[in-house]
């Protein structure tokens, strides 16, 4: 016996010479490993896909409750408050009162609130309407189009505050006040008004 | 005339029953129960939660959404159909399941696909194990073949040196 048997498992065996194949079990479960990774990759994205909170705002066209149809694009020159909102949302109805006084306040220096309905039935939405006395343009979000594929709200209520040239300028996550949009829109009034 | 007047009787007798047919349809939504809303809800999603069922769900919203299946169910809509009422307004991720019926098909079948492959997989690998064992055993003892010894005399050789 020889120190050097050792090296008989070291010999080379030229029946596994040349590039050796893939089995099929390593196949599938090299293809396993890669939809897994497909999946995850696909899932960061979408989650990468968050809302909007600065550049231009995503353009939709918007039926309202009255059948007016208000599409964002063509409020340029406009500053838009933009307020996803429900029915059965409790903070919506906090903050209702503050958006119909901005509304009244700043429509004639170029101000529109813009309502829109995320997943309400339109008989609870024209209700909410009347009892606090919203005149602003406000119509349902069919399908949720607007406030999920473009906007992607995770709640109600969230606010889009859109300057004149269509660019959102802030996010508001929570519930507004007046004094809090007010403060807001009048620096941007003015400093739109002069250039 | 007594003709015009059996065919008058017919037609408002008719009528009577075509209203009586509608009304029964139309059920009072107090007769809708809740396992039926339930059954109905857990096909659908809470719209402000995230994967939250709308049947275990407890916001305003979803109290709201049952309510119009109670609604919905007493006018004598079916399940798809209000399954497909709420998709139209809400976005079909308001439903539970994809509403196509090759995705559907597929969200049923690819977790039995997966497990049956991953069964084969199993069988192969402890079936391959089994088989490599005794040849392990029979390689650690098999002597070295006649030509190595040339090729060992060379190397020990070459270790001396």
């Amino acid at each position: 016996m020889s120190d050097l048997d050792f090296l008989q498992e070291f010999r080379p065996d030229p029946a596994a010479s040349g590039r050796r194949r893939l089995s099929a079990g390593t196949i599938v479960l090299l293809a396993g490993i890669l939809s897994v990774v497909v999946v995850i990759g696909i899932a960061f994205v979408r989650s990468q896909q968050g809302r909007p909170e600065s550049g231009m705002a995503p353009d939709f066209t918007l039926t309202t409750f009255d059948g007016q149809q208000i599409r964002l694009s063509d409020l340029r020159g406009q500053v838009v408050v933009l307020n996803f909102w429900a029915s059965w949302c409790a903070p919506c109805r906090e903050e209702a009162p503050a958006l119909q006084s901005i509304w009244e306040n700043y429509r004639d220096r170029g101000v529109l609130v813009l309502g829109v309905a995320y997943a309400d039935d339109p008989d609870d939405s024209r209700a909410f309407n009347a009892e606090f006395g919203l005149t602003y343009p406000s119509g349902p979000d069919i399908g949720t189009v607007i406030s999920k594929d473009q906007y992607h709200i995770t709640g109600v209520p969230e606010t889009f505050i859109i300057d004149r040239n269509g660019e959102i300028v802030t996010f508001i996550f929570s519930t507004i006040t007046e004094p809090q949009i007010r403060a807001i829109l009048d620096p941007l009034l003015v400093g739109e008004a002069s250039t | 005339m007594p003709f015009r007047g059996l065919l008058s009787l017919l037609l408002v007798f008719g009528v009577l029953i075509g209203t009586a047919i509608g009304m029964l349809a139309q059920a009072d939504p107090t007769t809708i129960t809740d396992d039926q809303v339930m059954d109905v809800a857990r096909s659908l999603y809470c719209p402000v939660c995230p994967n939250e069922p709308l049947d275990t769900c407890q916001t305003e919203a979803c109290y709201r959404w049952r309510e119009d299946i109670r609604q919905q169910l007493a006018a004598g809509r079916t399940h798809d159909q209000i399954i497909a009422d709420f998709v139209a307004r809400y976005g079909e991720r308001a439903s539970a399941v994809p509403l196509d019926p090759t995705l559907n098909a597929l969200s049923l079948v690819t977790p039995f696909v997966i497990a049956a492959i991953a069964l084969a997989l199993g069988a192969v690998v402890v079936l391959r194990w089994r088989r490599r064992q005794p040849l392990s055993v029979a390689v650690s003892s098999s002597p070295m073949p006649a030509d190595a010894s040339a090729y060992r005399a060379r190397l020990e050789e070459d270790v001396r040196s």
